[in-house]
């Protein structure tokens, strides 16, 4: 479809304009032309009108529709892209400054969906390594009286009920126009991964005040599926082509978009569509190194909690009253930048002048209990944060490694050091943890590699499953989990049980496939393992969204839906590779099949140090290996 | 004739108010097979977005099974009368279902049910039902 020309007519239909029309009301779905979407559901394999690439179908292919019936997806809402089209009506309210009266938000409400903010007080859209939500996050502005909503930071999810989806890299533009008591929603969704042009719906709603939402909690149960996760082999999906639609427009892809396609397949012109176009590879993050202009950017996660992105790897820092606690380090060339950012982090939360909220005898939390006259002076010159006191290390990698002995350095006369207090003579440093094989690798290295500096070597290990730090830090628990053979052989999981976060360091890297180091004792089913460790732990706040949140070691904050997807994609792969290695194929073999096609638009590279072509080889040899799956 | 079965459908949803669609039924299980069940109730869950009734019966094989039913969500059966105290464990039951597109799982869309016991049913009364 010509977008141009939808939003040229869009345009022409809304003049003359005049901002901020009241969409307010509970509008209803009037199930007409989209009676197919919103009832019992679509065939599978039917993807007519949706502008599948070759990637897209491939997926919508692999598609085995139990896969709802996971724990995590059972409460999984509609995605933004999916609800309009879903059943039931949609409640629009307004929030508006009660002083300014000017429109904060609009907030969309539908029956089994998510509360859906739109902001319209012009804040920005969050950085790309914010967390991703069902319904994704909104902006409106008016355009006349045409409410134009854009929408980034969605979850990956469906675009039909069928497997036809849409990626956690797509956007959607919606169009929404008022006229009397009926509602226009015009709907674009672009996504570089799984289409190949826009998708675009339109959908009706009519006013209707008799119309309530009513409460809808959700409950997980077992419905007996397997506990594997449900898919389909490349071409053996049985329910393909078993509907009475032709097959040639149930393909998909744009040709299927355009009023056109009807006359072809009258006239039996119409082409079972290939897009031509392999999906478009992602930049690999390795491609963009940390450079000396690079900056550090700091994302509050929750409770204790932070993100510290653009040090190599992915940092995760707990600052508080006990000090500072980094899960990584990052690269050496980053770790003067890292400590900057930190002590500067450290010194807004713990060490920065206050207002004082009391005044009088009776303050609790002030330094005497009470105010003074000389308070306003003491609580304009607090004292420093603590320093950093502990380090741990989810595996042996320079990118989550090489600013340990940097970070780790305490100042000669340091009150305050680590659990291990040093003997005399030796100068203080935080305490550095990780499981033993880190140790064993960083001071015995293999041929051709060098010993690390003793200072940057943990100075604590573990070799048992799990780790907990003895006493709280920062008014918490902290659980370290190792998880055998996934990366490497020496992988933690840190578990913050108070801020209810779980760092994963490589175990889950959402801009690539898992990188899976096998010199080093790494397997894709340790992968898979350690990612169903962190599912088993995550509970979700509310609808497979929110609560506990997860740190990857390089890549976007997630929680369990987004750990969900990249869980399901990690099985797929697995099975398929394996499948292909229990037929006696070859690596190149394996290669040559892309059993990766659909999700190479995601996690795939063909340059950088860990590219697809690495992620099959490493798989193909952990498979061959095990002997023969499922 | 399937389109006007879809357009009562649609006039159903639309006069009740309610809504049945979250995962598609067309999707999981085969809409166009039947299988009739002889058991008895070990679990009720009622719940959204879908109730479902575990039972213990036969395959066709006769092998003891556990199956679990899907029925419609807590609020959809709360407006036909059905309460979750309304089924008890060890219940005797005669059933139909789609079958599971996946027949190991042993699971199936619940079409009609029939309680040996007292003759309770739920199935064969307009609106009990998605054809």
């Amino acid at each position: 479809m010509d977008v141009k020309r939808i939003l040229g007519l869009l345009f022409l239909a809304v003049l003359p304009a005049f901002a901020q029309l009241d969409l307010s009301g509970v509008w209803a779905d009037r199930i007409t032309e989209d009676s197919y979407e919103r009832s019992g559901g679509p065939p599978l394999g039917d993807y007519q009108g949706i502008p599948l690439n070759d990637a897209g179908r491939m997926k919508a292919d692999s598609h085995d529709h139990e896969e709802w019936s996971l724990p995590e997806f059972q409460c999984r809402p509609h995605p933004g892209p999916y609800q309009w089209r879903a059943l039931g009506a949609v409640r629009i309210s307004e929030e508006i400054d009660p002083v300014s009266r000017e429109l904060t938000a609009f907030h969309f409400e539908y029956l089994r969906s998510m509360e859906r903010p739109i902001w319209m007080d012009g804040r920005p859209h969050p950085p790309e390594y914010a967390l991703h939500t069902w319904s994704g996050f909104s902006t409106g502005k008016w355009v006349g009286n045409m409410l134009v909503i854009t929408t980034t930071h969605l979850k990956g999810a469906y675009l039909r009920r069928n497997g036809a989806s849409f990626s956690d890299k797509a956007t959607m533009m919606e169009y929404i126009t008022r006229h009397g008591d009926y509602l226009l929603v015009t709907m674009i969704v672009t996504d570089p991964v799984w289409l190949e042009e826009p998708f675009i719906q339109t959908t009706n709603y009519e006013l209707d005040p008799h119309t309530t939402l009513s409460y809808y909690p959700c409950t997980v149960s077992e419905e007996n599926i397997s506990k594997a996760v449900p898919h389909f082999l490349p071409g053996q999906n049985p329910n393909l082509g078993a509907d009475d639609i032709p097959q040639v427009g149930a393909r998909g892809g744009k040709e299927s978009t355009y009023p056109e396609f009807r006359l072809k397949l009258q006239a039996g012109t119409a082409k079972e569509p290939h897009s031509g176009l392999a999906a478009k590879m992602a930049p690999s993050r390795f491609d963009l190194p940390p450079t000396a202009d690079s900056e550090i950017k700091v994302l509050p996660v929750q409770g204790n909690v932070y993100m510290l992105i653009g040090a190599g790897g992915n940092i995760t820092a707990s600052i508080g009253r006990d000090g500072i606690l980094l899960v990584d380090s990052g690269t050496a060339a980053m770790s003067t930048k890292v400590m900057a950012k930190v002590l500067e982090l450290a010194t807004a939360l713990t060490s920065s002048p206050m207002p004082n909220h009391c005044v009088g005898l009776h303050c609790p939390g002030t330094p005497y209990g009470w105010t003074s006259p000389s308070l306003n002076a003491i609580i304009s010159s607090p004292a420093p944060p603590k320093p950093i006191r502990y380090i741990i290390n989810t595996s042996v990698d320079a990118d989550h490694t090489g600013g340990n002995e940097r970070l780790s350095a305490l100042p000669a006369d340091a009150k305050i050091v680590g659990v291990t207090f040093p003997p005399v003579g030796i100068a203080p440093g935080a305490t550095i943890i990780a499981h033993e094989n880190v140790l064993t690798r960083m001071s015995q290295p293999g041929p051709g590699e060098k010993a690390a500096p003793v200072n940057a070597q943990p100075s604590d290990t573990y070799h048992s499953d799990s780790y907990k730090l003895s006493e709280f830090f920062n008014g918490e628990g902290i659980r370290i989990i190792h998880q055998p053979a996934a990366h490497t052989d020496g992988d933690s999981m840190v578990f913050f049980r108070y801020s209810d976060v779980i760092s994963a360091g490589d175990i889950l890297n959402t801009d690539s496939y898992p990188v899976i180091d096998v010199a080093k004792g790494g397997t894709i089913q340790g992968v898979l393992d350690g990612l169903n460790k962190i599912l088993d732990i995550a509970i979700p706040e509310f609808r497979s969204q929110g609560g506990t949140l997860v740190i990857p070691g390089h890549g976007r904050l997630c929680d369990t839906g987004d750990l969900a997807n990249y869980r399901n994609m990690v099985a797929i792969m697995r099975d398929r590779i394996q499948d292909l290695v229990n037929k006696g194929m070859t690596l190149e073999q394996v290669k040559a099949a892309k059993p990766t096609m659909d999700y190479d638009g995601l996690y795939g590279s063909d340059t950088g140090p860990w590219t697809t072509s690495m992620f099959i080889e490493a798989a193909y040899k952990t498979l061959k290996k095990q002997g023969k799956g499922k | 004739m399937r389109k006007i079965l879809l357009l009562v459908f649609a006039g159903a949803l639309m006069s009740g108010g309610t809504a049945y669609a979250h995962h598609s039924l067309a999707a999981t299980y085969h809409a166009d097979q039947e299988v009739k069940l002889d058991g008895k109730i070990i679990d009720f869950l009622f719940r959204n977005p879908h109730s479902f009734l575990q039972i213990e019966a036969p395959d066709e094989k006769g092998v003891m099974q556990r199956w679990s039913l899907e029925w419609r969500s807590s609020g959809q059966l709360g407006q036909q009368g059905i309460k979750r105290d309304t089924l008890k464990v060890g219940d005797e039951v005669v059933v139909t279902i789609n079958p599971s597109r996946t027949p190991a799982d042993h699971r199936g869309a619940l079409k009609t049910l029939h309680r040996k016991s007292d003759g309770f049913g739920w199935g064969d009364k307009p609106g009990d039902t998605i054809e």
